[in-house]
């Protein structure tokens, strides 16, 4: 409907299968010219011993710091380098804390992502319904609503974290917030696709009847889109707790505050425990939706 | 007017100089049709002769480009128009039971649900919140237990309507139509997903529904005529070319209906406005049709 509109609009653009060929020089093109400024600028460097840094990380990411819990030294003693003896840790013990803590960060990463996927759930729904193209709200309501959507969803959560936190102050509920005003982009953009594919003959054939348009959405809108937006709070929530996990870095709570702490201490183990965290978290929630939505759909 | 504001005592639909455009085509040109109560009408014709945009305009589905159409003594000639308002257009589409030719039930709900949305508008059925959270009454899911079983699915009735079959679906629909309780039935292609015996069950159905309502229905298997019809017009390229008792129906009627004319000698536009048919072919041997058309 619409590109036809603008082929009709637009008659010099080339169509067919050398309008597909003129879209792919272009692209050619973009990615050229991409390259080639960032190569005349020498922006495109590999740092100055590519090779052994990443031998150097990849073997300090090799021996993650849980396992200081069990093969850990109980005397690790640091000295400067006259020999003096600066301090003694047990690093088992010492691990053990840490472990505690990175609990708790997770805890609260997931508190983040949990509250703040629901409200973001709930604040787009009556959005997604205005801006589905299929159930006719009004036209003026439509738009603004999708253009609220889009607006929402082209904000990265990490800005919209920075901005909150400076009105509601460091902790999770800037993170909360910030999650559910980037994701109900999301949420709105998922409803109304999930409500667009619904069969509208069934709906007519309900509205034929003479049922009211409660009564239509109620009995024939709402039980064939219902699993499908369950599937999508699954995916999106899934999304959220990967994405609260970086919240941390700019102070909203979590996880993403060790992380940040262990990049500037250099303490890639450490850094290498919190991510095996995070993929665990990620990877059991998965498994868990997966299921969930397999018994739905 | 006069027939909208003051309808013949038994005339359910009234049909005055329709003429149906759809995109710069003329889909339809019928002069004048009048089905009276209790009348059982079969609609034939060839592909694209507009039998089910017939059906469709007399649903209130699509709006006429020119004259006016009245069902059950009202106005349905604007679909947009505020000629009528939306209850009153609720209360028009409770009266007509439409069997579509997609075979249309909501996927997720089971048959049994299925059928008790056509108690929806009822009046007095069940409160609104009953229907928003659909939790029906005793006695509508009794009544719509009882149409299943009578069209032999008494075991399917907790299935979901996408795991039912095509003939099934089928039984669903019309069950549905009968806690409609319409006075007006509108059928278009019944049996299209049936092999040859569901179908005739399925036409004693329909028949069995519209004992005391108005039945159109459009039809390609000819065979059926006798089961579903005491009246039947034949339709080509949008306009009207018999309408007789089924009993004076003649074989050689039915073959010219569905023999294609000559593109050379056939008028490729309406002379009323000049558009485009969508068929342009003119069927031979039907002065009727052919008066109208003198391009």
């Amino acid at each position: 409907m619409q590109p036809s509109a603008t082929f009709g609009t637009r008659p010099w653009l080339p169509r067919g299968r050398l309008g597909f060929f003129t879209l792919v020089l272009a692209y050619a093109g973009l990615v050229l010219a991409c390259l080639l400024t960032l190569l005349a600028a020498v922006d495109l460097s590999w740092g100055r011993a590519p090779w052994h840094n990443l031998l150097k990380t990849v073997s300090e990411f090799a021996h993650p710091s849980f396992l200081d819990l069990w093969w850990g030294p109980e005397r690790l003693e640091y000295r400067s380098d006259d020999g003096t003896l600066l301090r003694v840790e047990n690093r088992q013990h010492v691990e053990a804390q840490f472990l505690a803590g990175l609990g708790r960060a997770t805890w609260t990463t997931f508190q983040i992502a949990t509250l703040g996927s629901l409200l973001a759930a709930v604040m787009a729904l009556p959005l997604g319904l205005l801006s589905a193209r299929n159930l006719s709200a009004p036209a003026w309501a439509s738009r603004t609503a999708s253009t609220l959507l889009d607006t929402l969803r082209a904000i990265h959560t990490l800005v919209f974290g920075l901005v909150l936190v400076g009105i509601v102050g460091l902790g999770p509920t800037a993170g909360i917030l910030a999650i559910a005003l980037h994701s109900m982009g999301t949420y709105g953009k998922l409803y109304a696709e999930s409500i667009e594919t619904i069969d509208m003959g069934a709906v007519d054939a309900v509205r034929a009847t003479g049922a009211s348009p409660s009564q239509v959405f109620f009995s024939a809108v709402w039980p064939s889109v219902l699993p499908q937006f369950v599937s999508n709070h699954l995916y999106v929530w899934e999304f959220n707790i990967r994405d609260s996990t970086i919240l941390g870095l700019i102070g909203a709570g979590g996880l993403g505050l060790l992380i940040s702490e262990a990049v500037s201490l250099f303490q890639w183990s450490r850094l290498a425990t919190i991510i095996l965290v995070v993929i665990a978290l990620v990877m059991a929630f998965d498994a868990l939706s997966r299921r969930i939505r397999k018994a739905l759909l | 007017m006069s027939a909208v504001n003051h309808p013949l005592p038994g005339v359910v639909v009234d049909v005055r100089d329709l003429l149906l455009e759809i995109k710069g085509r003329c889909i339809l040109d019928v002069p004048s049709l009048t089905v009276r109560h209790g009348e059982r009408v079969a609609l034939i014709g060839p592909n694209g002769a507009g039998k089910s945009s017939l059906l469709k305009a007399l649903g209130g589905f699509v709006s006429a480009s020119q004259g006016r159409i009245a069902v059950l003594g009202r106005d349905v000639t604007g679909v947009g128009s505020k000629a009528m308002s939306a209850a009153q257009w609720r209360a028009l589409r409770a009266e007509i039971g439409q069997v579509m030719q997609g075979l249309h039930l909501v996927a997720r709900l089971s048959a049994l649900e299925n059928v008790v949305l056509g108690a929806l508008a009822r009046p007095g059925a069940m409160p609104l919140w009953r229907s928003w959270l659909r939790c029906y009454p005793e006695s509508l899911l009794r009544e719509a237990r009882q149409a299943l079983s009578d069209l032999g699915l008494e075991h399917r009735m907790d299935t979901r309507a996408d795991r039912l079959s095509g003939g099934e679906r089928q039984k669903v629909s019309l069950a549905r139509l009968r806690l409609q309780r319409p006075k007006l039935l509108l059928a278009d292609e019944p049996t299209s997903a049936l092999d040859p015996a569901a179908a005739q069950q399925a036409c004693d159905a329909l028949v069995a529904l519209a004992a005391d309502a108005t039945l159109l229905t459009v039809v390609h298997d000819t065979e059926l005529l006798p089961r579903l019809a005491d009246r039947v017009i034949g339709l080509k390229e949008g306009r009207l070319v018999f309408d007789a008792p089924l009993k004076t129906l003649s074989p050689d009627l039915l073959k010219n209906l569905y023999e294609t004319g000559d593109p050379a000698d056939g008028c490729h536009s309406n002379p009323r406005t000049n558009l485009p048919l969508a068929l342009p072919l003119r069927p031979r041997g039907f002065p009727a049709s052919a008066g109208r058309c003198t391009a």
